[in-house]
This record gives structure tokens, C-alpha cells and sequence, in this order.
């Protein structure tokens, strides 16, 4: 009802709006579409309205408001975009060179060593530090997703144990203002299996518990001076996004400071930070992100690339470290165990799962399988990492074909790569689907997208068509 | 009851005429290991335990001990992930899993002093880098490994740290996988006249820190401010194998292999009488027996060898030709293992040296088919001429031994890891397949149940 009010109210302030607005406040109207909402049912033949960028009505009952500009679907697919939780795309300056040497002692014949995501375990908690201030924005690769029907991605910070905050970005245009959507979208955990990083993952769980012990406390001394200005920096960015706490995943023991949706942006500030010690140790803001975390206040994108891995980061974390987090398997290894292999603890994570969409073989058979169907058997939530690679993207409708019939439903494999990324992200309010409010992020296939015939022709994003390359 | 009884005792004793007949009779058992056919308290559960024990026993078949003796038609009984008792008519705990071995063989898993991959770690300490899921340790299940020695021993003019662990296939389990890490010391020779020198000095001060040491206790509770003895600088790892608690390997043919050579590691004159001389030098100097590895000319020095106490590992398949200007100290011999065994000195086997090195178990030779015949050099040494029985203590007790593991695993006795693995056959002939393998009590391969090998009829 509101959403029709407020239409209403933008429509009769339109009428009276001038010339200058009316590019973009023209409604946009698709008939006759196969709406594949992603959320909800599919609506076999309907009418979807976008205005100011945003889904304004969408189902098969729906009228073509006045004015608005028709674009016939018949025939036609609309699709949210898709949506890429783990993406590198833009960071190719990273440096790489605290990658530990891979040491020979071990003798010959083990398998390849290195973690595709890690890069080699970190000895130090960078968790404050924003992926975005390595990002390179004047890059084609942006425009290359976008058209290829990427219409947010990650952010992923490079390196093991807590390499930094990752963003959302929106690849739209050239400039990290443009691109940059939230540049604290989430904390990268990424699990290595060697010692110094599962020492590092212990010992910094281990600290921001304490810290998040010490905040419990009463505020006693009030004669305590605010701390140094160092802290609020890691904070301040929460604001882009509405609501980027989102305590859903996992309810946190002590959600009282957090029930109301607004205050934790604020929260830092307002926080009664000073401790109660009388010489104010300076915080370390990579600590205090990861307190944050452990208090419900940020969510986590956890990467393990194994079973093995797996079992090595149980021992690392104790059960008892819960946060709101997501699980992230970017690649298969066979070698060191398919992330099925230890379905308990996967369930015992109580989060989604996003994994690399590829088949991949049964130890060092040719067997093809994936693990996608067991853990939705299992009652997982899975997402799908199709990367940042524009070809690889291209390709992922084909993936998912080849899961569906290795026996995914097909509703679960294109929630895969939309709005389960989007919950990752925590953007899933404003994409990931289509529903009304969302942005009209929109891919408009010819035919059927997981089938042979069917083709990519448009992507829109927040209403706009994209320009096909020149 | 009665009659299981006196049927046991019967079997211990023939046990213990099998053990004179090999040889073997002045030897001591390894410290704490109960004598296995003779359950003195056949009864005796631990029921004051908090935990109920998880039993399993392997019931009917025919038990080979690793320590050279054999029981038929016997059972292996095992609680949680320690075998609680070997013998026959076992009065088996409420809720036992059974598993039935009859037409069956048992046998201890089997210990390789050398291997690589089967899942151990390559980067940080083994305990935090294993791979509990790597394919390679089925493929070891398979050819029955059940240990080894990963990482290698060190090398250098005095005992260094070897940087390696004995793993377990323990598929699946981080914690089960390492038993324990750098039980082994690693050295070389021969040995530089500066260098040797080096190494009487630190042994001398080792000595003196192990007496000042045993002294301490009564010097502490006379007076409490007494400083404790500190350990001589750079010789900690000859302080444990002293102690004891590590194993000393000497290398006595060079690290240098030659890839022109024939696949030999090094020239004929390595490895001959003189240097494995300089090796057991070293283990009279230090009063402990050592490990020689891979001597191809031991079997000219058994006696030698066998006086200081020390072991041998070796493959019965690495053939040296003698030099010919001194064909009496050089060269290999396909009875090495039965000469050395039958003068006493305990023998392991491993698989030969490769074209590119690598006398490790594993998939790092060539086409990876080291892992696959650990059992043929066994069967390699019987064809040199050793006992039957008592070659598979050379990849079992005896192996365990070398690794500074047999408290722990390399035979089937009462109180050991239950590393068992059930077999279609004589555990070393070669057409014999592993059916069942278990590890800490867990059965980890199942013939029927792997890939592997489920393509052969039979």
C-alpha cells in the first residue's frame, strides 16, 4: 500500500516536475515477460514497472502506468542481476609479496600446496583495513561484468587470517565513488591451513572476546576522557548502506544494544568506549573490528577451501565464536577433501555456503561431482563464487545447468547467484531479486537462461539499459 | 574356562620357542608391552572408566603379531583406539562390533621408515598442517601402510633436527594423523678429524649435563635455590637421542644422488665397509645403538653392527656392484636383510632408490608405485633368504623401532594404537590385497567400499 502511495505521490509530483528529470523519472514498463523473481514464483507471462531506478510493481495483474516507456518481453526472461560475492576484480596491483615461501622440507609428492584464496597465511590481523583503498578503478573488467550480467560484486580482500574489510561495489563507471557502494560491507576470514595462521585466528578470536567483555561492563568512570580519535576510523563508513548489521543470520547471545535498526552506525561513537583502566591504551582498530563482529555488529565472509581445511579451523575456533557469517568455498579440492566430505561441520557453521559452481572429480578419479546437492539436501543454504572473470561469467548460466541436472533444482541454482550472494553481502534489501523497492537490477535472456538457446540480450541496471559494447 | 586358558599358554609357549628358534631370544620386548599371548587377567575391564569404551573386535582370523609370532583362528579385540587384548576365545564386551576375519589374515599395519605425501603437512608444524583428506593416504590404506616416517631425518656433522613427524593414516581425523613429531635425529659421515673432535667435546658435555641432571633432584631437596643443569648449547637434539627419546639415523652414503649413475644415489665406494665403520664410531661414542641408513655394505660387517646395538634399514631391491679395486668392502647383496637378522640387528625395509632419488614410500617415485609394493621389498628380503615369520617385522615392530615409535604402534599387542589391517593373504605375498584397514580403532579402507582396486573380480 505504501509503495502505491508514495507512487501516487511521486507521480503527482512528477506531473508537475520540469523537463530536466524526465529521462529518468519516465517509468519503464516490460510486458509480457516470463518474471523469474527469484524470491517468489515464477510469473509465467506478466508486467514488471520500474521507476527511479527502483521495482515498482511486478505480476501478471499489473497495469502500464501512463507515460511509461514499453519495452515488449514476450518471449522474453527478466532475471535479477547476478550478484558476485567473491571477487578480485580491480585489486590486480595487490601486492602479493607477504606470501610465505612454500618450504621444500616436506619432500616430494604432496599435492599442490597453495590455497587458491589465501595466498598464504598473514602473521599479523589486518581486519580494519579496506579492500578498497587497493582498489583500481579505471578498469575495463567493470564494464566487461556489468555487461556480461554482473550487477554488484564483492570486494575480496587477498590474504590469510583477517587480510581486511570487503566491499560492495556497483560496476558503474570509473571512479571509486561510483563504484563504491558500501566499502564496509563485510570482514574477510580466511582460514590457511598452516600454523601461524590458525595461531593468528585463536589468539585474535581470543582477544576481541575480551574486548567485547570489557564493553558489557558498566561505564563506571565517568572522569575517563574520550580514548584516542583512532578507533572511530575503521567505523565511520557503515552509513552507505541502510541497515548493514544484520542480525538475522545468527542471533548473537546479547542482542539488546542491537535492536533497533539504526543505532549501530552510530553505535562507535556513542559507545561508551572508555575503559575503565587509567592509562587509555591506544585500540587497535583491527581488534575492534573484530570485536564488532563477535558482538553481532558486522558480518563475516569466512573462506576454507577444504575439508581438510575445515577440520583444521575447528581446531583453530572454538565452537563457542559465533558471528554472523558466511561460509566461502571458491574452489574444489579433491585433494584435500570436497567440503561434503565433512557435512557436520558445514551444518554445524549454521550459515549459507557459497562454492565454486564448477564440477569437480572425486579424489583423483574422473567422477564428476559437486557438492551443491548434498548440502542442499542438508538444508545448507548454497550460493555460487562464479568469480570475476567476464568470460567465466559468461559461462555460469552453463554451470548451472550442468548442476541442475546433477540434480539441483533449478530455483535453488539461480537463487545461487543472486540473492543468496546478495545475503552474503548483506545488500539483499535492495538486490537480489525482483520484488518491489529493489533496484532494478534486470537481465532480459531470450529463452530459457539455463538452456542451450538461452541468450543475454540486455542487462539494466537500476533502471538504465547498459550500453552494449561499441 | 579352563581349557582357553591352558590353550593360550600353549600357544605362548610355542610363541616362545618360535621366538628362541629366530633368534630373537636375547632381545628384549619393548618396555611396557605386556606379553601378548598370555592375557594375565583375561577379565580385567577397566569398568571404573568414565567414558564407556567403544569395543571392536576382529574375530577368526589369523593374527599375525609383528613380533614375529602367529596366532590361528584368534581375535583382536580392541577398545576405543587401543588394542585391549589378542588371543583366543575372548569373552568379548557387551555391544563389541564385530567384524569377522575367518579365512582371513590380521596383521599390524604396516610401518615405513620412509614416505612422503599420504597427507602430511608441508608448511609449519605437521600437527597443523596435515591433510586428512588426501587421496594418497587411501591409496597407502591400500598397500596397508598405516605409519611413516614424513620429513626425513637431517643431515650434518652433528645430530640436527630433523623436522619430521611419524604419521598415521588416520583418514579424516587432524588430531589422530601425528603420533609424534622429530623422534628422529639425523646426522652424516664420515666425519672430518675437526669434526669428529667437535662431536666427542659435545658428547663429553652432553654426558656431563645428563649426570649433573640425575644429581639434581637430591641437590634440589638439599637446597632449594640450586640452579638447574642447562642444556650444553646447540646439542639438544643429541641430549634426546642420548636420552632416549629420539632416534640417531646416521647417513652414511651422502645426500648427493646421481642421476647419471644408473639410478645408483651415489658412487660404489659410499656405503662401504669404512663409512658404516665411521657410522657405528659414532654409536659407540654416544652408547646408543643407531640407525644406518640404507648400508648397502652391511652385510659384511653384521657382527659389528650387531655389537653396538644398532639397526638398519635398507631395500633387499637396490643392487651396488662391488668395486673392483676392493671387492671385499664393497657392494650390495640380495641377502643383506637375512644375514643382518640372523646376527640380530633389526632390519627395515623401504622401497629402492629411483632413477631421481627418493627411497620414500609415496607417489614421489616414478608413476607414484613406491605406494603400492611396500609389502614386495618385505617379500624381497624372504627371497634373500630371512625367516618368513619374521620378515614382516621388518615394515611392522622392527620399523617401529627405527622411528622411535614402538611403544605405540608396529605390533599387536595389548595396549598399542589399533592400527590392524585385514587381509585376503599372506600379509607379504604378492597377490594379497588389504580388505579391511583401521586406524586408532577406526576402520578407515574397506576393499568393497573404495574405488581403488573395486575394478579387480575375484
Amino acid at each position: 500500500m505504501t509503495a502505491r502511495t508514495k507512487s501516487l505521490a511521486l507521480l503527482l509530483a512528477l506531473a508537475s516536475a520540469t523537463v530536466a528529470l524526465a529521462q529518468d523519472a519516465r517509468p519503464l514498463a516490460f510486458t509480457n515477460a516470463r518474471l523469474v523473481t527469484v524470491s517468489g514464483a515464477v510469473v509465467e507471462r506478466g508486467t514488471l514497472v520500474v521507476r527511479n531506478g527502483k521495482i515498482e510493481a511486478l505480476g501478471d495483474n499489473v497495469t502500464v502506468p501512463a507515460g511509461a516507456r514499453v519495452v515488449d518481453a514476450s518471449g522474453k526472461t527478466l532475471l535479477p542481476g547476478l550478484v558476485s560475492a567473491f571477487s578480485r576484480a580491480g585489486l590486480q596491483a595487490q601486492p602479493r609479496a607477504e606470501e610465505p615461501m612454500p618450504g621444500g622440507r616436506r619432500g616430494r609428492g604432496s599435492p599442490m600446496p597453495m590455497p587458491s584464496g589465501g595466498g598464504g597465511g598473514g602473521t599479523a590481523n589486518k581486519a580494519a583495513t579496506k579492500a578498497v583503498d587497493g582498489l583500481y578503478a579505471k578498469q575495463a573488467v567493470f564494464g566487461d561484468l556489468l555487461r556480461a550480467g554482473v550487477t554488484s560484486l564483492a570486494l575480496t580482500p587477498v590474504g590469510g587470517g583477517f587480510p581486511g574489510l570487503g566491499a560492495v561495489l556497483r560496476p558503474d563507471g570509473k571512479t571509486l565513488e561510483t563504484l563504491t557502494q558500501d566499502d564496509d560491507a563485510f570482514v574477510q576470514v580466511t582460514m590457511v591451513r598452516d600454523g601461524q595462521t590458525k595461531k593468528l585466528l585463536k589468539e585474535t578470536f581470543e582477544k576481541a572476546q575480551k574486548i567485547v567483555d570489557d564493553r558489557k561492563k558498566p561505564p563506571t568512570p565517568p572522569a575517563e576522557a574520550k580514548p584516542a580519535e583512532k578507533p572511530p576510523e575503521a567505523k565511520p563508513a557503515e552509513t552507505k548502506t541502510g541497515e548493514p548489521p544484520k542480525p538475522e543470520p545468527k542471533p548473537e547471545p546479547k542482542p539488546e544494544e542491537k535492536k533497533d535498526g539504526p543505532p549501530p552506525g552510530q553505535n562507535p561513537q556513542g559507545q561508551p568506549q572508555a575503559r575503565p583502566q587509567p592509562q587509555a591504551q591506544p585500540k587497535d582498530p583491527n581488534l575492534e573490528v573484530v570485536a564488532d563482529l563477535l558482538e553481532g555488529k558486522r558480518r563475516a565472509i569466512v573462506q576454507i577451501d577444504s575439508a581438510a581445511d575445515m577440520l583444521h579451523w575447528q581446531q583453530a575456533v572454538a565452537d563457542g565464536v559465533k558471528f554472523p557469517r558466511a561460509l566461502l568455498v571458491p574452489r574444489h579440492d579433491p585433494l584435500a577433501g570436497s567440503i561434503d566430505v565433512v557435512l557436520d561441520q558445514v551444518k554445524a557453521m549454521q550459515c549459507p555456503v557459497l562454492l565454486s559452481p564448477d564440477l569437480t572429480t572425486q579424489a583423483r578419479s574422473r567422477i564428476l561431482v559437486h557438492p551443491s546437492k548434498q548440502l542442499h539436501d542438508a538444508g545448507i543454504e548454497v550460493g555460487f563464487a562464479f568469480g570475476d572473470n567476464p568470460q567465466t561469467v559468461r559461462a555460469v548460466w552453463f554451470r548451472l545447468a550442468e548442476l541442475v541436472r546433477h540434480g539441483l533444482p533449478a530455483d535453488v541454482a539461480l537463487r545461487a547467484v543472486t540473492l543468496v550472494p546478495a545475503k552474503m553481502l548483506g545488500i539483499d534489501k535492495q538486490v537480489g531479486s525482483l520484488e518491489v523497492g529493489k533496484d532494478a537490477n534486470l537481465l532480459v535472456f531470450a529463452g530459457d537462461p539455463l538452456a542451450a538457446n538461452g541468450r543475454l540480450e540486455t542487462v539494466w541496471l537500476a533502471g538504465r539499459e547498459v550500453e552494449k559494447q561499441p | 574356562m579352563r581349557l582357553p586358558i591352558l590353550l593360550t599358554l600353549a600357544a605362548a609357549l610355542v610363541a616362545t620357542t618360535d621366538l628362541a628358534a629366530q633368534g630373537r631370544g636375547r632381545r628384549p620386548r619393548p618396555e611396557g608391552a605386556p606379553n601378548p599371548t598370555a592375557p594375565a587377567t583375561p577379565e580385567a575391564k577397566p569398568a571404573d572408566d568414565k567414558k564407556p569404551k567403544k569395543h571392536t573386535a576382529i574375530v577368526g582370523g589369523d593374527v599375525y603379531l609383528g613380533t614375529g609370532q602367529r596366532l590361528t583362528g584368534a581375535t583382536v579385540l580392541i577398545a576405543d583406539d587401543k588394542i585391549a587384548e589378542v588371543g583366543h576365545n575372548l569373552t568379548l564386551p557387551e555391544g563389541t562390533t564385530v567384524i569377522d576375519a575367518k579365512g582371513r589374515t590380521v596383521s599390524p599395519g604396516f610401518v615405513c621408515v620412509v614416505g612422503n605425501g599420504m597427507g602430511a603437512g608441508r608448511n609449519g608444524p605437521f600437527a597443523d598442517t596435515v591433510n586428512p583428506f588426501d587421496p594418497e593416504i587411501k591409496q597407502g590404506l591400500a598397500s596397508g601402510v598405516t605409519s611413516f616416517l614424513a620429513g626425513g631425518a637431517g643431515s650434518g656433522p652433528l645430530p640436527t633436527a630433523g623436522g619430521n613427524a611419524v604419521i598415521k593414516l588416520a583418514w579424516g581425523d587432524v588430531k589422530g594423523m601425528v603420533l609424534q613429531e622429530d623422534s628422529v635425529v639425523g646426522m652424516s659421515v664420515p666425519l672430518s678429524p675437526a669434526d669428529r673432535d667437535k662431536l666427542v667435546e659435545t658428547v663429553k658435555k652432553v654426558r656431563e649435563y645428563l649426570a649433573e641432571m640425575d644429581a639434581f633432584p637430591a641437590k634440589k631437596a638439599a637446597d632449594p635455590n640450586a640452579k638447574e643443569p642447562q642444556v650444553p648449547q646447540g646439542a639438544e637434539k643429541l641430549v634426546a637421542v642420548m636420552r632416549g627419546q629420539a632416534v640417531l639415523w646416521i647417513n652414511s652414503g651422502g645426500l648427493g644422488f646421481n642421476p647419471f649413475g644408473g639410478g645408483r644415489r651415489s658412487g660404489p665406494r659410499t656405503n662401504d665397509v669404512d663409512t658404516i665403520r665411521a657410522a657405528l664410531d659414532v654409536a659407540k661414542l654416544i652408547g646408543k645403538g643407531v640407525v644406518l641408513q640404507k648400508p648397502t655394505s652391511a652385510w659384511l660387517v653384521p657382527d659389528e653392527i650387531a655389537a653396538t646395538g644398532s639397526m638398519v634399514y635398507l631395500s633387499p631391491r637396490d643392487r651396488v656392484p662391488a668395486d673392483p679395486q676392493s671387492p671385499d668392502t664393497t657392494g650390495s647383496n640380495i641377502a643383506s636383510a637375512a644375514i643382518l637378522a640372523q646376527h640380530g640387528v633389526p632390519v627395515a625395509v623401504t622401497c629402492p632408490v629411483g632413477m631421481f632419488g627418493g627411497a620414500g614410500v609415496g607417489t614421489g617415485g616414478i608413476m607414484g608405485q613406491d605406494l603400492n609394493t611396500p609389502h614386495l621389498d618385505a617379500a624381497f628380503a624372504i627371497r634373500g633368504g630371512m625367516d618368513n615369520r619374521k620378515a614382516l617385522r621388518t615394515l611392522t615392530l622392527d620399523a617401529a623401532k627405527m622411528i622411535g615409535a614402538d611403544r605405540r604402534i608396529g605390533s599387536l599387542e595389548p595396549g598399542k594404537d589399533a592400527d590392524v589391517l585385514i587381509l585376503d593373504g599372506d600379509p607379504l605375498h604378492y597377490a594379497t590385497f588389504v580388505t579391511t584397514a583401521l586406524v586408532n580403532g577406526k576402520v578407515v579402507y574397506e576393499l568393497a567400499k573404495e574405488p581403488l582396486y573395486r575394478h579387480l573380480a575375484r
